[in-house]
């Protein structure tokens, strides 16, 4: 046992040893093929992600919820059984994970064929030019507008939408109907509610409002609902939204934790029945059935300002331009198929990005079919390749004003100005 | 005896000794250094990483972070952060040293068990504390009302001035051990006879502590804090997990903050523009380090 | 001297009390930790909290083992291969390293010992990218090799400079008897050297061993594959999917100390006293 590991240890010291001198020029040696036996005997099996061979094709994915993973796991068993020119294999790479894999796999040229990744994204992974160009390959016609946008940058189509869902706010039954309110439609309505059901132990509203994207998300509904934008929010109506979140936190209806709680957590909040209402997604019904079946609750659109609004959410399938390109396309034609999208978005509780589909996905009293209606109010975050720097900004502000260390004036004025910096038109 | 001496002045024999060591660090880590400082010169962001031109744009990059509140106050937070870390880890950890000397019954299966905090991931600590700290459910906060030291819950995690507590308690509770242990087997390293010597020659327990301890113990000392100093310095998955830097960036730290800017923002040359200045503090710290320890030698 | 003496009667009652009482404080977090994994979710937010579950809750373990693919056993396996073989690198390298600064004045010496400091300097961010780059030119990317020989990069350091205070602490008298013996300077080093330095090597093969095992960094950027990945990866998932459930969320945690705090325990008599007896004798 020693023995080996010290024989182990000399070969990698070997290896090192070569490696210095083209360490300065990435790639001079990795010229030999992915199978390498040398390195694979020791390490188990040696696959890499892109380039092993011509008929594998690697998808990541970030989608840690179990029955995310059996369903697109089904479809890929599916979808190798129907034929035998490629392998398709999917790597779960968590969330918090992703960006900084992809980044990182990047640099190093080392990535999969297709990434399931969050839109908002997408924009800033076309500009780093590791996605291939598929305009044409598919028909996104009968798409939701927003979605498609999400990956066509300048004209081109960079990806297809895999499933879209948005916000909307789920309200206890029982505990509404206890406090005597009625379904809240206004912010008026909404604050009023939330006041009647606050007490000891419930708070009447929660959102998720971590200072990151998914927090972003879930503040961009009130902030488009004044009629402000992400990219022009100092002014009266940006300011309006950021004083709606603060006097929500001032009535005590809304907690200050909600800077700590994911989408997951308000969840978990909302099913413990700690929470009275919540804005959250689609993707939440199929864990709150499971977990919480004698749960009595609803959804409903997002009370409005000026307008109804919710925001876009969703994952968009995209094909690396330096990996295996024709099995990734030939995959995602399958796997964007009637029958497959359906299957999918049922297994995973999304809507289907194909307005075609998404319309005849619910039945009329399903506990979705408030989202398809939302889905029509529902705008995109971006398309920007900055839209990281803009998002940021934006979740600073609410954050501030959230934990009382800015006033919605201060805060708006500052974000905007960070935003003046970022998007120079 | 001649022999002796000849190979004693063979001084760089030594060099053989270290050369497999440094030869390896240098592979593992020296390339990355290297290639982040000049990085840190260029403008690498999502639009070049892969291709296109990676210009030159000097310092740039450090001009504009001095500029930038968020990394100016995570400057100050990890200086912060750092100093109250290493005082309360290195003074609970030196005297539990010394008690833990003491040959009492329990002495060292006690000793023993109170390294487990050392052996848990970050991760988990990270978690445990998160769950002490939280405002309604939190023990902490319980303790605190039933001694009537507050009556409200303390927002601990949601609030700028507070979090950054938080996170001092989690990592001095990590330190302890890891500062007790090497003071520890510092004190063995001093031989019996001294205190023997100290002990006929009639001086009292806080004269040898002064006289003998402290003086033998010294390299142990300096060691532990430069590591402790290093290691603290560059915090990051404590941080990352219990608070991402929040709320408000109130507890960014420099290596939260650089991964941030790397790979959440795309802005790769800042983020490695940040972990540079980072480097560059510790370099003074290790540079002052090393002054101190080749002058007690010479 | 006192502290050399063995302690009996009333004050070795009291130093053990107040030993004992040390420990209770300073472990409370781990108690917490293990009851909050007991109790169900209502009781959890039960105000006052509970010190002990009132209604016992296994539901949360019974979860860790349903979960889908995640292996408990395996990510254990993982991350003991992984830091038995960083410690195994850190410690045969930072020996004979830690050895030659602090026995020889060679020219260089400074500045390696310089060099040792900086390596520790920059934050693990902008070392993944470029380590990323160099292990897949080495063919180890997405193997366990490649975060056994990242995780090395901490322990070697911290060795050497911890190493080179027992070193330099032993008296120059004993390698010299050595030589007169018919030792030359390796065999010096390895017979007579190692053996009295012997609680010094332990400790850092033990911080090496736990610089490695609390790693998250590294074993989640190098290997891809989640069946080869450490358990801190696997935290990192569980914690992702869970968010604020700290039934579950403690009881994996619980899961993932008990295995080590056992190993642990078990071994003490033979870690405590590796560190700590053995001193320097002449």
């Amino acid at each position: 046992m020693k023995k080996r590991r010290i024989t182990a240890l000399l070969a990698v010291l070997a290896m090192t040893a070569g490696l210095l001198s083209g360490c300065g020029s990435s790639g001079n040696t990795g010229n030999a093929p992915a199978g390498d036996t040398t390195a694979s005997a020791e390490g188990g099996s040696q696959e890499t992600a892109s380039g092993g061979g011509a008929n594998e094709v690697t998808v990541w994915y970030y989608m840690e919820t179990e029955g995310h993973q059996v369903a697109l796991d089904q479809v890929i068993q599916d979808y190798n059984a129907s034929q035998d020119q490629y392998q398709v294999t999917a790597k779960y790479v968590p969330f918090a994970d992703f960006k900084k894999q992809l980044s990182i796999g990047a640099s190093a040229d080392e990535l999969p064929d297709i990434a399931i990744l969050d839109s908002p994204d997408h924009a800033s992974y076309v500009e780093m030019g590791i996605f291939e160009d598929i305009t044409g390959k598919f028909d996104v016609s009968s798409y939701y507008e927003g979605t498609v946008n999400s990956c066509t940058v300048d004209g081109k189509l960079y990806g297809v939408p895999f499933g879209v869902n948005c916000l909307a706010l789920y309200y206890n039954e029982e505990m509404l109907q206890a406090a005597g309110c009625k379904v809240p439609e206004t912010w008026d309505e909404l604050m009023e509610a939330a006041k009647a059901l606050t007490s000891d132990n419930v708070t009447g509203l929660a959102f998720c409002s971590v200072q990151n994207e998914e927090g972003t998300f879930n503040f961009s509904p009130w902030l488009w609902s004044t009629g402000a934008t992400s990219y022009d929010l100092n002014n009266e109506n940006g300011i309006r939204a950021l004083t709606f979140i603060q006097s929500l936190i001032n009535e005590g209806v809304m907690s200050k934790e909600c800077i700590n709680w994911t989408q997951g957590d308000v969840m978990n909040q909302f099913i413990s029945g700690n929470v009275a209402m919540m804005v959250n997604g689609p993707w939440q019904i199929p864990t709150m059935q499971a977990e919480a079946p004698d749960l009595k609750w609803k959804v409903t659109l997002i009370p409005r300002d000026a307008q109804y609004a919710s925001a876009l959410g969703g994952e968009n399938y995209a094909v690396i331009n330096s990996g295996n390109v024709e099995g990734a396309l030939d995959f995602l034609t399958y796997a964007t198929s009637e029958e497959k999208v359906t299957y999918l978005m049922d297994k995973f509780g999304y809507i289907s990005a194909d307005k075609s589909i998404a319309e005849k996905q619910f039945a009329e009293d399903s506990p979705y079919q408030p989202f398809v209606e939302e889905l029509n109010y529902a705008m995109p975050r971006g398309p920007l390749a900055e839209w990281p720097g803009v998002s940021d900004a934006i979740s600073l502000a609410f954050n501030q004003v959230i934990t009382g260390t800015a006033s919605p004036e201060d805060a708006a004025a500052a974000a905007q100005s960070t935003i003046d910096g970022i998007v120079k038109q | 005896m001649e022999k002796v001496k000849k190979m004693f002045r063979y001084e760089n024999v030594g060099f053989l000794f270290v050369l497999p060591a440094f030869l390896y660090m240098l592979i593992f880590v020296g390339y990355p250094i290297i290639r982040n400082i000049i990085l840190g010169f260029q403008d690498v962001n999502a639009g070049n990483l892969v291709r296109g031109a990676k210009n030159f744009v000097l310092f740039a990059n450090y001009t504009e972070l001095f500029r930038d509140e968020i990394f100016v106050s995570s400057l100050l937070n990890t200086l912060r952060f750092t100093v109250l870390c290493l005082v309360f880890q290195f003074a609970v950890g030196f005297l539990l040293a010394l008690f833990f000397n003491q040959r009492f019954s329990f002495a060292k299966p006690v000793r023993g068990i109170l390294l487990v905090p050392w052996m848990i991931p970050i991760t988990v600590t990270a978690l445990m504390f998160k769950l002490l700290f939280a405002t309604d459910i939190g023990v902490l906060n319980f303790i605190l009302r039933t001694l009537h030291l507050t009556n409200a819950n303390i927002e601990w995690l949601t609030t700028p001035g507070t979090a950054l507590f938080a996170l001092i308690c989690a990592n001095v509770w990590i330190g302890i051990p890891f500062n007790m242990i090497l003071i520890s087997t510092g004190l063995t390293t001093i031989p019996k006879e001294l205190y023997e010597s100290a002990s006929i020659d009639g001086a009292g327990k806080v004269q040898t502590f002064f006289s003998i301890t402290l003086p033998l113990l010294k390299p142990t000392i300096e060691s532990v804090l430069i590591l402790g100093f290093i290691y603290t310095f560059k915090v990051y998955d404590l941080v990352y997990v219990m608070t991402s830097g929040g709320p408000v960036n109130s507890t960014h730290m420099l290596s939260t903050y650089s991964y941030k800017l790397s790979f959440e923002m795309f802005k790769y040359s800042k983020g490695s523009a940040v972990a540079n200045i980072l480097l560059l503090i510790l370099l003074v710290v290790g540079l002052f380090y090393i002054r101190i320890t080749t002058k007690e030698e010479a | 001297m006192d502290e050399e003496k063995k302690i009996t009667g009333k004050k070795n009652l009291l130093f053990s009390v107040l030993s004992v009482l040390l420990l209770c404080f300073l472990l409370f977090p781990l108690y917490w930790a293990l009851i909050t994994s007991l109790k169900n979710e209502q009781e959890i937010f039960q105000n006052p909290p509970t010190f002990y579950p009132h209604v016992l809750n296994l539901k949360s373990y019974a979860a860790q083992v349903e979960t889908g693919d995640f292996n408990m056993f395996r990510s254990f396996a993982n991350s003991f291969l992984i830091s038995m073989g960083a410690t195994v690198i850190a410690v045969l390298l930072a020996v004979p390293a830690s050895y030659g600064i602090a026995k020889y004045h060679f020219k260089a010496r400074k500045c390696m010992l310089l060099s040792f400091l900086v390596t520790q300097m920059l934050p693990v961010s902008v070392l993944l990218t470029p380590m990323f780059i160099m292990f897949k030119n080495m063919h180890v990317y997405n193997t366990w090799i490649a975060a056994v020989l990242a995780d090395a990069t901490i322990g070697i350091p911290f060795s050497v400079l911890i190493l080179k205070n027992y070193f330099a602490s032993i008296p120059k008298d004993l390698e010299e008897a050595a030589y007169l013996d018919g030792c030359n300077k390796f065999s010096a080093f390895i017979r007579i050297l190692i053996p009295i330095a012997k609680p010094g090597v332990m400790v850092c093969a033990i911080f090496s061993f736990l610089y490695a095992w609390g790693d998250l960094a590294y074993g989640m950027t190098f290997i891809l594959d989640q069946e080869k990945r450490p358990i801190t990866a696997g935290i990192f998932n569980f914690m992702g999917q869970y968010g604020t459930k700290w039934s579950y969320l403690t009881a994996f945690a619980v899961v993932t100390i008990i295995p080590v705090a056992l190993i642990f325990i078990f071994m003490q008599k033979y870690i405590v006293s590796g560190m700590t007896s053995g001193a320097v004798k002449g």
